[in-house]
């Protein structure tokens, strides 16, 4: 029986961390950025998934920090590592096909998950231009699947992004620029694509044959049209279950004692 | 002259000249070549050519202080105490530079091809993205795609004639004229020794064509020789050497000292404007050399930073957060 937090005991960092680490299954690889996410996969470590291997950007195969990075460069990425070496280790796993799946950023998402890091307004003419890729189109180009974790406002849930950083499940075919399903531009290395997307609304999934998002839950206190109403485009909510789970008072005592005491990416809520 | 691969700090800026492409050491804010950057930004190097696997605040140091003409990489920010880089955007909106666009794993794998002396790289990512947009070729629309230094294309599609496993990708090597590297130690005869993560520095050493290593020590090549395969770089790979402890400040160290954060917060926060930068730079760089920059950071920040050698960071207990 689970122990489930009242409202006034966690925060939306905490919700959105718990529902990161329900997206991660045992003994899975899992391409692990900066930031909560991070927190999230040492929580699905801690709980459900004790045999999940973690790899870092920067050159880490199977980590297990002892104490939390700030970024994947970090020197505590390397203490009880299987292997630290370099970016080429880390690419190269991951275009080999061993990683089930990675968190991921944005800044805009359109309606088939197309990311964008790069820039806002035209590239040509950004009205501001952004940190760029990093690895986000290459995680999302190898690994199984990708989970997004956004700030949600209309501003950001767009008919179309600026820029296509990452790959969503309708790109662009060039030169022309069309867009088709990925599954007709990486033929034998089509593995799959972003399976969710975690905003401080909702949790949102697509659908594999046609590529278009959905909203799969709503976060307390927020209802399947208010969600809608924060999307520029036209957002299914007819298969929508309920609302995202909160976490567990296991789950809050794990991120706040044990894994981010110091609260550099998870702040703890005044009681 | 002699056989020493020695020099000084201020050597540097005479081997790194105007027009130069360069490329560096290191992960975002990890292991940046930060005394040699300053020194460049005090002879006011311009026109410098970046290609880099992925840029971080010694990016942000040198496109702040107008050295850079074209920066070739995939993303650029403090990590965690800084989310973007303000003085590359700026730039970018005042039309002062050329970006042009990779992803992390075609940067890296630029970087494999021209360290194995091959044309170009083959891979499977980014397809589908504006990366890969024949419109946004930035190089090529400012017409410098010769085919020499610079490649013809940016990229090009091929179909898989081995195996028939669909489209990839070909990006071109990265030609690059130095690299310049931050480490932990280097040999009198530059063998060197990485210690925690490589990142991409094997890589980018062997495909500059000069190699500059900053050491925090320069060591006997007899004690590096005694364990080789804890080596990451031969010794004729390394064309230039000097000893600069704390060399990679703000930027962090594995086993010596961590990232100062809040410096790099500092550096963010003051920076937004090019009046910010140019304050900024008169405080901490112009008119100071390596020494009086260490003074005037001072013994109490750089003992906070400092590594614990047995986990080769420095513990949050000890510093209370950051």
């Amino acid at each position: 029986m689970s122990d489930f937090a009242s409202p006034e005991e966690y925060g939306l960092a905490d919700l959105l961390c718990c529902a990161a680490a329900h997206e991660v299954q045992n003994n899975e690889v899992v391409f692990a950025g900066t930031g909560l996410p991070m927190v999230a996969i040492m929580l699905a470590q801690q709980t459900h998934a004790p045999n999940l291997k973690l790899i870092f950007e920067a050159g880490t195969l199977d980590g297990r920090p002892p104490e939390i990075p700030t970024s994947v460069g970090d020197a505590r990425c390397e203490m009880g590592a299987s292997r630290a070496s370099g970016l080429f280790d880390a690419f190269s796993v991951a275009q080999r096909g061993y990683v089930d799946m990675g968190f991921l950023g944005g800044a805009e998402v359109d309606q088939y998950g197309n990311v964008n890091t790069t820039c806002i307004g035209d590239y040509l003419e950004p009205e501001l231009r952004l940190t760029g890729s990093g690895g986000n189109p290459d995680i999302n180009s190898f690994a199984k699947r990708t989970v997004f974790i956004m700030v949600h406002e209309k501003r950001r849930f767009v008919e179309n992004v600026s820029y296509i950083t990452s790959p969503g499940w309708r790109v662009k075919k060039w030169p022309g620029g069309e867009l088709v399903h990925r599954r007709e531009l990486y033929g034998a290395a089509y593995r799959g694509g972003p399976s969710a997307i975690i905003s401080t609304l909702g949790v949102f999934r697509f659908d594999e044959q046609d590529g278009h998002m959905y909203l799969d839950t709503c976060h307390p206190g927020t209802t399947a049209e208010q969600i809608k109403e924060q999307c520029q485009f036209d957002l299914d909510i007819s298969r929508v279950k309920g609302q995202t789970q909160v976490p567990t008072r296991e789950e809050l005592r794990l991120i706040h004692d044990v894994l981010d005491p110091d609260q550099i990416f998870i702040p703890k809520v005044k009681k | 002259m002699s056989n020493s691969k020695r020099i000084t700090l201020q050597q540097t800026s005479e081997i790194i000249k105007d027009g130069s492409s360069l490329t560096f050491s290191g992960f975002t804010i990890w292991r940046r070549p930060m005394a040699i950057v300053y020194e460049l930004i005090r002879q006011h190097r311009k026109h410098l050519h970046l290609i880099e696997v992925n840029g971080g605040s010694h990016t942000e140091f040198l496109v702040g202080a107008g050295c850079v003409d074209i920066w070739e990489s995939c993303w650029v920010g403090h990590e965690l105490y800084g989310k973007y880089g303000a003085n590359l955007s700026r730039k970018v909106a005042e039309k002062k530079i050329i970006v042009e666009d990779y992803s992390h794993a075609e940067m890296l794998f630029r970087f494999v091809a021209a360290a194995s002396g091959a044309p170009y790289a083959v891979t499977q990512t980014s397809l589908g993205t504006d990366i890969h947009n024949p419109e946004f070729d930035m190089l090529g629309r400012a017409g410098l795609r010769d085919g020499k230094r610079i490649a013809q294309h940016k990229y090009q599609f091929v179909d898989d004639p081995f195996y028939g496993a669909g489209a990839h990708v070909l990006v071109p090597a990265a030609k690059v004229d130095i690299a310049v590297l931050c480490v932990q130690q280097v040999g009198e005869e530059g063998t060197v020794r990485l210690n925690g993560q490589c990142y991409s520095d094997p890589e980018v050493a062997r495909a500059a064509d000069i190699t500059i290593v900053m050491a925090e020590e320069i060591v006997p090549e007899e004690y590096l020789r005694r364990n080789a395969d804890q080596n990451a770089i031969a010794s004729f790979e390394v064309d230039y050497i000097l000893e600069c402890p704390f060399g990679a400040h703000p930027t962090g160290m594995f086993g010596r000292y961590d990232v100062d954060g809040s410096f790099l917060k500092d550096f963010y926060g003051a920076t937004r404007t090019q009046e910010g930068f140019d304050e900024f730079a008169k405080e901490w760089i112009h008119g100071l050399d390596h020494v009086s920059y260490l003074e005037k950071l001072g013994w109490p920040k750089m003992l906070k930073l400092r590594a614990n050698t047995a986990m080769n960071y420095c513990p949050r207990e000890k510093k209370g957060g950051n």
